[in-house]
């Protein structure tokens, strides 16, 4: 065999040598592949996820995890129904009504942001304090969101049609140039988006005006509860380890994505930075991370059942957190 | 060819002057509070991207140019086959027309749903170059001098000779031509597929990602490259077919779907193979979706849709969402349309009068054409607003210079000595313009506006969709974000079928108003 090696076969040998030689030991061990589809383009949204992957935690809880990026199109429900990811993070809204309305398969079995960080972002000089304020002013929504921001509305007794809602493409530049009044965005970065272009921004949680649920919640089909329960357990345990360290101070970690996982979305570390800073208080929870309480599960489900869309508690799973 | 000289000196001063004015503009921040950069700071702000360009645009070229090549090797077979067999192209005739009017983004989140990896991409840049080829490689083949074939034939040469020795050579030049066309559209239709795509790298994926940022000096860049790639794809095609036949000169396609000539007499073969060619589409698209093994809450048949709208419990509140929806697009699609050719008719009739004037604008509307439609619209949005005004413009940008192109083009081939007979009769400019440039320009107006329909659907889609948030483009983003996938595929059928009906419209009005006033079908 090794005689009719030629010159490139053993090129390629020796170096997938040196490269194995070169990996620690746990990469030997078996791994099982998994994969998860994020919601967003790769931001720090999802640090703890790369770093988790950087550190080797996921490939240390026996896991081959694949990362999907998400995107402003993209409908992480749709790509595990479709069977091309085992996870997806979601929010809760869209999941539970395409479980009850479409029938979908669904489980719950975490929830990365304990505090939906969506809210109604506007500029300091036109400011938007509360819901009262939308009345008769143009706000911007991701059609994604239109739901969500139509149950915040009619809590405070707003009836949506008394705003004037557009969709929201992500880009400020209509809010700064004061086109529409405001923006339903993640509040953990467009105030930094909104500074970096000269003005400054001022903004509300819809989960401070009685829209209480979670977001970017961990969603699998009941398919691959059944099949991959072991996967997915290892896959929170090994998530809530590198969030820990992530957010054990916020200001690491960012910096060293940059010319990897971050590469190529045109976004500054500094912009990650405040991100990172800001989701912080959103994401703790005395349970750990991504804890689903009694408490939480039945605000979410009160705060959906405000806007027609009837979950129940049996849609999430807190069994595998249990497990961790 | 002084005239031809003087003609592109005066499209290069125009550009020239154009690219000061927007820099004037730009620098004085005049238009939306800065919204519209000068191009000095697009080229610096590109400059400062420029590391992470790369792999988006080869991912966009990857696709672009996969699609390109399966699309065109599929059209140029199927264009033989076509052009061998009448009852084939007869029987075809459905499919072709639906890929021709479909408005892509209609289809886009199917493939998406359906498709994984870079496969949506791919698919919806072949689907970009197929009709354009197919359609060119038939007329190639069929145009074929018959008296060469006579030479074949007469020394015993079998049909396949016939084919391989005079009709394909012969077809080159309009395969050519077609490719030409075709090559600007498989970008624009890579580029489309990454809307609800997904993946990490491609220009649209990069445009979606960078709306976010308040920096309208990217965002025109990405849409520069963007057109600088469909262009440049245009221009070596352009270049390979004039090294290859000298010059001919096509900027747009041929919109006359080709039809197999009817035989005379049985009437019920003919209803036979009519009914197989509206039946033929759906029939694929049932097979396809039983093939792809897609899990069935995602992929649904023409069954499962037509069982959506018309025989489920929720069946009234889809109908009423969908006409809704359509009561928005409609309207504002045929009033943008309306705009766009009639102000095209007026600007080319204008220029029969001075020739020199549409030389020098051509330029201009060529690179309008062959800017990717989604790298415009955000550009727009940051000018116009999101009103119905925005729409608008953009539904007569899209028709208006296609229109324009097909018209100036087609008046310009009015025989002198036609446009002479009313002069020596002393008749004045006004008269000659009534009695022949305005008749004579009827077959163009009739291609002109199959060629805009598709588009101007398409146009108001994209708009409604990134933007306005009314009618069946948004209602086809939202119905994705409810995991409606029954709405999801039904706006997909009904855009595509209402498209294919209007042209169907179109040819059929024009067939009789031409054939009354003694005119053929101007291809």
């Amino acid at each position: 065999m090794i005689a009719s090696l030629n010159r490139r076969q053993f090129l390629s040998t020796a170096a997938a040598g040196l490269a194995a030689s070169a990996l620690p030991y746990r990469a030997h061990a078996a791994t099982s592949p998994l994969t998860m589809q994020a919601a967003w383009i790769n931001d720090a949204e999802f640090a703890g996820y790369f770093l988790g992957l950087d550190r080797g935690y996921f490939t240390d809880a026996g896991l081959d995890l694949e990362y999907l990026s998400g995107g402003p199109d993209v409908i992480p429900e749709s790509t595990i129904i479709a069977g091309r990811a085992d996870l997806a993070l979601t929010t809760p809204d869209t999941t539970i009504k395409a479980i009850t309305e479409q029938g979908a398969p669904f489980k719950i079995i975490g929830a990365q942001y304990q505090k939906n960080p969506i809210g109604i972002v506007s500029l300091a000089k036109n400011p938007i304090n509360e819901p009262k304020d939308l009345i008769g002013k143009t706000l911007a929504v991701p059609p994604v969101n239109v739901i969500s921001v139509e149950a915040m509305l009619k809590m405070n007794g707003i009836d949506p049609s008394q705003v004037n809602i557009v969709p929201y493409a992500y880009d400020p530049t209509p809010l700064v140039k004061g086109e529409i009044d405001a923006s339903l965005d993640f509040t953990t970065n467009v105030p930094f988006t909104i500074k970096q272009a000269g003005e400054d921004a001022t903004s509300f949680l819809l989960y401070d005006f009685g829209y209480t649920i979670y977001n970017d919640t961990v969603v699998v089909t009941e398919q691959v509860l059944a099949e991959k329960r072991d996967l997915l357990v290892a896959w929170l345990a090994a998530s809530r380890k590198a969030w820990a360290e992530n957010l054990a101070d916020p200001s690491v970690w960012p910096p060293k994505f940059a010319e990897t996982h971050f590469a190529g979305t045109g976004r500054s570390i500094e912009n990650e930075l405040y991100f990172n800073a800001a989701q912080k208080p959103l994401m703790e929870s005395a349970e750990g991370y991504f804890a689903l309480t009694g408490d939480g599960i039945e605000k979410c489900l009160s705060a959906l059942g405000e806007v027609g869309i009837v979950g129940s508690a049996d849609m999430f799973d807190t069994s595998l957190l249990a497990e961790i | 060819m002084a005239g031809e000289g003087a003609g592109r000196h005066a499209g290069l001063r125009n550009a020239v002057i154009l690219l000061l004015v927007w820099e004037l503009v730009g620098q004085l921040g005049i238009v939306a509070g800065g919204a519209l950069p000068p191009p000095s700071d697009i080229l610096i702000r590109l400059w400062q991207d420029r590391a992470d360009y790369p792999r988006h645009i080869g991912a966009t070229l990857w696709a672009s140019a996969l699609g390109f090549v399966i699309g065109n090797v599929v059209a140029i077979a199927g264009g033989i086959l076509f052009a061998m067999s009448p009852l084939m192209l007869r029987l075809f005739r459905g499919i072709n027309i639906a890929a021709f009017a479909l408005p892509p983004i209609a289809i886009a989140p199917i493939l998406a749903l359906t498709l994984s990896g870079m496969a949506p991409r791919i698919t919806l840049a072949a689907l970009g170059v197929y009709f354009v080829t197919m359609t060119a490689t038939v007329i190639g083949i069929s145009q074929a001098d018959s008296r060469a074939q006579d030479v074949i034939r007469a020394y015993g040469g079998t049909r396949w000779k016939v084919l391989r020795l005079v009709q394909l050579r012969s077809a080159v030049p309009s395969i050519l031509a077609g490719l030409r066309v075709a090559a600007p559209n498989a970008v624009l239709g890579a580029i489309l597929a990454e809307f609800g795509g997904g993946g990490r790298w491609g220009l649209g994926t990069y445009l979606l990602g960078s709306l976010g940022r308040a920096e309208p000096d990217r965002l025109w860049g990405i849409g520069l490259v963007a057109t600088v790639i469909a262009g440049l794809s245009y221009a070596g095609f352009a270049v390979l077919s004039h090294r290859m036949l000298g010059a001919t000169k096509a900027v747009t396609l041929n919109t006359a779907v080709p039809a197999g000539q009817p035989r005379p007499g049985h009437v019920a073969e003919r209803i036979a193979v009519a009914l197989v060619a509206i039946t033929l589409p759906f029939t694929i698209w049932w097979a396809l979706i039983r093939l792809s093994g897609a899990p069935a809450m995602i992929a649904k048949t023409p069954v499962d849709v037509f069982t959506y709208l018309f025989l489920s419990p929720a069946s009234s509140t889809a109908q009423a969402k969908l006409l809704a929806a359509l009561g928005q697009t409609l309207p504002i699609t045929f009033a943008g349309m309306a705009a766009g050719l009639g102000f095209a008719f007026l600007l080319a009739i204008g220029t029969k009068l001075s020739p020199r004037a549409t030389q020098a604008f051509m330029p201009i509307a060529l690179v309008t054409q062959t800017m990717p439609l989604v790298a415009l619209t955000p550009l727009l949005v940051l000018i116009l607003g999101r009103g119905t005004s925005l729409t608008l413009w953009i539904t007569i940008s899209v028709t208006f210079f296609p229109a324009f192109v097909t018209l100036a083009q087609g008046i310009s081939l009015v025989p002198r000595s036609a446009e002479e007979l009313p002069r020596v009769y002393g008749g004045s400019r006004w008269q000659e313009l009534r009695l022949v440039t305005i008749p004579a320009s009827l077959p163009y107006l009739f291609a002109a506006t199959r060629l805009t329909v598709p588009r101007a659907l398409l146009g108001v889609m994209i708009a409604e969709w990134l933007a306005t948030g009314r009618g069946i483009g948004n209602l086809l983003n939202q119905s994705r974000g409810y995991l409606d996938y029954g709405m999801i595929w039904s706006v997909a059928a009904v855009s595509v079928i209402l498209s294919v009906v209007f042209f169907q419209i179109v040819v059929v009005v024009e067939r009789r108003v031409l054939a009354r006033l003694g005119m053929t079908t101007s291809e």
